[in-house]
């Protein structure tokens, strides 16, 4: 594949993008490889990494560094390949499209549109936090940054493939890195955590695979180039299939009740750094591919299988409210807390409204954020009190003041309320939802009303109650850990207070681009049709 | 001015650390955002129409095809003063510069000065927003965040068990009415594609496929989110049960600040509500009226003085937003007005008597009026203030009545009831505090109960005043036509008498059975408290016993079952695995004939039915 790549970068004569931008502050950087170079630049960097002498850790800042900068590498490209997005362009942009395995029809085929050039802004942005979260990592630096950068690799793949072999590859190979951080750097119980991971994401890779083969085999087995595969017209019944089967790929990786199973081990404990990137935008990749393949792809299969979805949507956010509500230890309550806004994503996807769906794209965004905020944050206060135990975990507020303001942002995202990203998007989806599923979207509010109480009771007990003279001792958080903590609340209060998202000034893109939407709308008109009145009067 | 409790807000967390410079950029914030109401209020003295102001918060596009209206999602800050929303604002604000003056000597020893100032800016903040609010979407983010800080002021005492169990409730239950509210504007977005009030209500007929049944779901939607906030009787708890345990300023701002924003909100939404039927119109005024007189008598029994002004004040709130939503029924909008003014007149008295009663309180260190007593003679400021809050609650709605009641109707009798049943309970309250003798407990000793510090107890008089005022001002029609910019007609003398006597008459029956007999009376009313106690303790019950632990159970043994399954999955995929390198290891044939003819079977049972 790699040797593919390289021959296929070698034969393209480097010229303008493929979308140019006539938007003031657009062209000032252009390249027909921006996602290749998103892809492929931190998987040279790992290798550089993996071969570089380390001789007794000498060299592990100088790592760290080359993790960072890659990752702001990429962040400043998709920045840059954000700001040129031609904004209602009824197709993708930034496509690469080179023949790659003819004998099955494999294609490497990338290409974004609205949601997918937000989620890899979401999955760069959480790619250099991870990295200042993994600062304190002592041991084994090397494979660790290496495997990191891997992750991001693949992540951003996922997002950018266009073909559906591309995105089984990108989407599977994801759990192996992710795995091998939680086995070789995690907490006590590591070793079930990353099975866990592996069983339930491997699960849903399955699923994912078999939808893939149905549709390949459905579409004439020509070819996996989506542009193809969804647009070929299947038989009801294998849409009933094809859309279970995705939806239970992604349930596992979003992830939805009941195959949250993984989540709780995994978010208590993965490495901090790892729990970003997991919580922050892996998971979140089962929800685009809802939303890319399922809702984008296979319209009649979502709107039967829409109510299951916005059943398991409020199902997620109760139960996530009520565990964290019983739990005995901070990290996981602060798991099953993170649950929720997968929830809020799927209500969305399961509405099938314009609307819903739109702020189902920015709930990918906020959820993501808010989610890894709440899981690293309640980490890191975890980490700082030297405990994890909810029943010790008293009072620390004073005497950790930056940690106790930031969780109680992490808390207030979580929620969605007013100036956070998250507010936005559950408004958006929330009047979405309401003509098409009035009684899930009621559900999951009241869930979150059952999240606010859940929230509440754990931040008095743990921030602002009584100092427990038996605790063991607190400090408050270094400063990496006040930045990467930062970073996630300021994403999150700058979305929200600016919904249009980062923008060189004087161009015109919103953050939460509806390209997918639109295109979805332009080819389904019945997508619409619940707004349209039957009568003129009552 | 909205801005102002903002930047308040911005300097608190960012560069203020002591006690006294917060509370000084607190009063900074809302003085400034009253003196930039009084301006616009100037402004708009002779003028009729208001002031706008729009900006774009967030534009999407979301359809390229279906209805234009559903085409793009967006949220503008569209803000709009008339001379009502001026002031509800200047209410507010006034309650505030009470408040914080009041706690700025007599709550030194509050934990946390400066979260808790800045809470309180943040809640002026939203309650502005909130008022000055015509897109819907916009109005709710406001009152959300109102709604945050209040929930973070009621439990500001973090460290004390009780505080924070009752913080809960005033956590779960308005958030729940404001999920309501949040649905009824769903509700309608989903219908009409429009969040804009102004451009919704000429939409709500003319719209294709428009439904009555559709409008009066969102109505009684919002009106229970609306509800909820102004805290009207059965949805009071969240205040009734912080009073004691929340810190005085923060009951008495969220006392004072909501209704004022409720009832005003409640306005601005009634255009909606009208258009959908008489039939639902009904049923909101008859649960206004319930509810007015059921926190009369709630406030009856109730033995807990801060509890027992938090449901009277209840009872007006109600009263107010009866006549407010019968005006919009019946009479096209002309004294629906005086229901508003109610509403603010009772507002200071309300701070007021948060204040006076927890100084009340804390000096005799006890919550129990049976225990309580002779606050005239030992804390006369205290009284006094009380007396006032009794007389102030008592009439506040007489000028409303009188404008919006007819005494004779079946409407009229039973508000008429409500005005008499709170100026029974706001004088109870006093009378049980002030008068009678104050008797030695244990490890307390009566003549060390002593008066607030002397720089706070102005507060609560001047609070009063205001009310008073106000409620004057409820009986001038000129009031009314200013606030709505409408000709009301002039109110015989004689029905300002009638509804004025109802009052005073409520004042004075208070006082036979207090007077005459203190503890019987006192005891009477603890003994029928027992019955809405049992009902509520039922109710908790049986919430706990059908919803709350089953669903505990159900998340608790998917906690269980959930791992145990995906072990025993793992296991069985392990052993099968070993079994299947085992067999191949042995070279059993038969073992590996049998598994490939069990997945060829699958797969040919499967795929024709999936690829058909």
């Amino acid at each position: 594949m790699i040797a593919g790549l390289v021959h296929s970068i070698a034969s393209q004569p480097f010229g303008p993008s493929p979308s140019p931008a006539t938007v003031p502050g657009a062209n000032i950087f252009t390249s027909a490889f921006i996602l290749s170079i998103a892809i492929w630049a931190p998987v040279l960097m790992a290798a550089v990494i993996g071969v570089m002498p380390n001789p007794r850790g000498r060299y592990d800042t100088l790592i760290k560094q080359i993790a960072f900068f890659t990752n702001f590498l990429v962040l400043f490209l998709l920045f840059v390949a954000y700001n040129q997005f031609q904004n209602f362009l009824p197709s993708m942009q930034y496509e690469e499209n080179r023949s790659w395995l003819p004998a099955i029809g494999a294609t490497y085929h990338l290409g974004v549109d609205g949601p997918a050039i937000l989620m890899l802004m979401l999955s760069a942005l959480i790619g250099i936090i991870a990295v200042l979260a993994s600062l304190g990592i002592r041991t084994r630096v090397r494979a660790y940054f290496a495997l990191l950068l891997l992750t991001q690799a693949c992540v951003t793949g996922a997002i950018a493939a266009h073909d559906l072999f591309v995105l089984v590859l990108f989407w599977s190979a994801a759990t192996v890195p992710l795995a091998l951080l939680i086995l070789g750097w995690g907490g006590p119980r590591r070793e079930a955590a990353a099975w866990r991971l592996v069983g339930y994401w491997g699960a849903g890779t399955l699923a994912l695979v078999l939808a893939v083969v149905g549709l390949y085999v459905a579409s004439g087995g020509t070819s996996f180039d989506m542009d193809v595969v969804l647009k070929n017209p299947i038989g009801p019944r294998a849409e009933v299939v094809v859309a279970v089967a995705l939806l239970i790929a992604g349930a596992t990786r979003l992830p939805l009740f009941p195959l949250h199973g993984w989540a709780r081990d995994v978010y208590a404990d993965a490495p901090i750094g790892v729990s970003v990137v997991i919580a922050g935008s892996a998971s979140r990749l089962g929800g685009y591919l809802l939303l890319r393949v399922l809702v984008g792809g296979e319209p009649d299969g979502a709107k039967l299988v829409a109510p299951l979805v916005a059943a398991v949507a409020a199902i997620t956010v109760v139960y996530g409210a009520v565990a964290a509500l019983r739990s005995p230890d901070v990290r996981h309550a602060a798991a099953n807390l993170a649950l929720i806004p997968g929830g809020v994503t799927a209500l969305g996807l399961a509405a099938l409204t314009p609307l819903s769906i739109a702020g189902s794209v920015l709930s990918l965004f906020a959820g993501g954020m808010a989610s890894a905020l709440i899981v690293s944050a309640f980490a890191t206060l975890s980490d700082r009190a030297q405990t994890r135990n909810l029943a010790v975990l008293s009072g620390v507020a004073a005497r950790m003041p930056k940690v106790a303001w930031l969780t109680v942002l992490a808390a207030l995202g979580l929620l969605g309320v007013p100036l956070m990203a998250s507010f936005t998007s559950n408004e958006m989806t929330f009047f979405g939802a309401f003509k098409t599923q009035p009684v899930g979207a009621f559900a999951v509010a009241a869930g979150l009303a059952v999240a606010a109480i859940a929230v509440a009771v754990i931040i008095q007990r743990v921030l602002f109650g009584p100092p427990n003279p038996d605790a063991p001792a607190v400090s408050d958080s270094s400063l990496s850990e006040s930045w990467y903590l930062g970073l996630l609340a300021g994403a999150l209060l700058w979305v929200g207070i600016v919904p249009g998202g980062p923008k060189i000034p004087g161009t015109d893109t919103p953050l939460f681009d509806p390209g997918l939407v639109n295109q979805m709308v332009a080819n389904i008109p019945e997508i619409s049709a619940p707004y349209s009145g039957t009568s003129a009067t009552p | 001015m909205v801005l102002a409790p903002l930047a308040a807000f911005v300097i608190a967390v960012s560069s203020v650390r002591g006690r006294r410079a917060s509370m000084n950029t607190a009063m900074l914030g809302a003085v400034v955002t009253l003196a930039a109401t009084l301006l616009v209020g100037w402004g708009l003295a002779r003028k009729t129409t208001g002031f706008s102001a729009s900006y774009v918060y967030l534009t999407a596009n979301v359809g390229l095809n279906g209805p234009t209206a559903f085409q793009n999602f967006e949220v503008d800050i569209v803000l709009h003063a008339d001379h009502l929303t001026v002031v509800a604002l200047a209410v507010i604000e006034l309650c505030f510069i009470g408040v914080l003056a009041w706690a700025r000597i007599a709550a030194r020893n509050e934990p946390g000065p400066v979260r808790f100032q800045s809470l309180i800016s943040v809640f002026l903040f939203g309650c502005v927003g909130a008022l000055l609010s015509t897109d819907l979407a916009e109005m709710f983010s406001f009152w959300a965040l109102a709604g945050g800080a209040t929930y973070l002021m009621l439990a500001h005492r973090w460290g004390d068990e009780a505080a924070a169990r009752s913080g809960r409730i005033a956590l779960a239950l308005p958030f729940l009415t404001d999920l309501f509210l949040l649905c009824g504007i769903a509700v309608l977005y989903s219908r009409y594609g429009q969040q804009n009030i102004s451009l919704l209500v000429p939409a709500l007929h003319t719209t294709a496929g428009w439904t009555v049944r559709q409008i009066a779901v969102a109505a009684v939607l919002m009106f229970v989110g609306v509800a909820g906030r102004m805290a009207l009787w059965p949805l009071h708890e969240w205040l009734t049960g912080t009073a004691p345990t929340a810190p005085p300023a923060a009951s008495a701002i969220a006392l004072a600040a909501w209704p004022v924003v409720g009832v005003t909100v409640l306005y601005h939404l009634l255009p909606i509500f009208v258009a959908s039927d008489v039939q639902t119109m009904r049923w909101l005024v008859i649960a206004c009226g319930a509810s007015a007189v059921g926190a009369g008598l709630y406030s009856l029994v109730a033995m807990e003085p801060r509890r027992a002004l938090v449901l009277a004040g209840a009872a007006v709130a109600a009263i107010g937003a009866a006549i407010t939503i019968r005006g919009f029924q019946f009479h096209a909008f002309t004294f629906a007005v005086a229901g508003l003014a109610a509403v603010y007149a009772s507002a200071p008295a309300r701070a007021a008597g948060a204040l006076a009663a927890s100084n009340i309180v804390n000096a005799m260190r006890t919550e129990d009026m049976r225990e309580m007593g002779d606050a005239w003679r030992r804390m006369r400021s205290s009284a006094v203030a009380l007396l006032g809050v009794a007389v102030a609650l008592g009439v506040s709605a007489a000028g409303a009545l009188a404008f919006g009641v007819d005494s004779r109707s079946r409407f009229g009798v039973v508000l008429g009831e409500a005005v008499f049943v709170l100026a029974v309970a706001g004088m109870r309250a006093f009378l049980a505090t002030s008068s009678g003798p104050l008797r030695r407990r244990r490890a307390f000793d009566p003549d060390r109960v002593r008066e607030a510090p002397r720089a706070s107890l102005s507060w609560p008089y001047w609070l009063v005043v205001a009310s008073l005022a106000l409620t004057a001002a409820s009986f001038v029609p000129a009031w009314l036509g200013f606030l709505d910019n409408g000709k009301h007609a002039t109110v015989p003398a004689s029905t300002y008498a009638l509804w004025v006597a109802v009052a005073l008459a409520g004042l004075a029956a208070a006082a036979l059975p207090i007077g005459r007999n203190k503890d019987g009376a006192l005891r009477a009313s603890s003994g029928l408290a027992l019955l809405p106690e049992r009902l509520e303790l039922a109710a908790r019950n049986l919430l706990g016993r059908y919803v709350v632990t089953p669903a505990v159970r159900l998340v608790e043994g998917a906690e269980r079952l959930v791992p145990a399954a995906d072990a025993a999955v793992g296991r069985i995929s392990h052993v099968s695995g070993r079994y299947t390198i085992a067999a191949l290891q042995t070279g059993d044939v038969a073992v590996l004939v049998v598994m490939g003819v069990l997945l060829a079977l699958l797969v040919a049972l499967l795929s024709p039915a999936v690829l058909r």
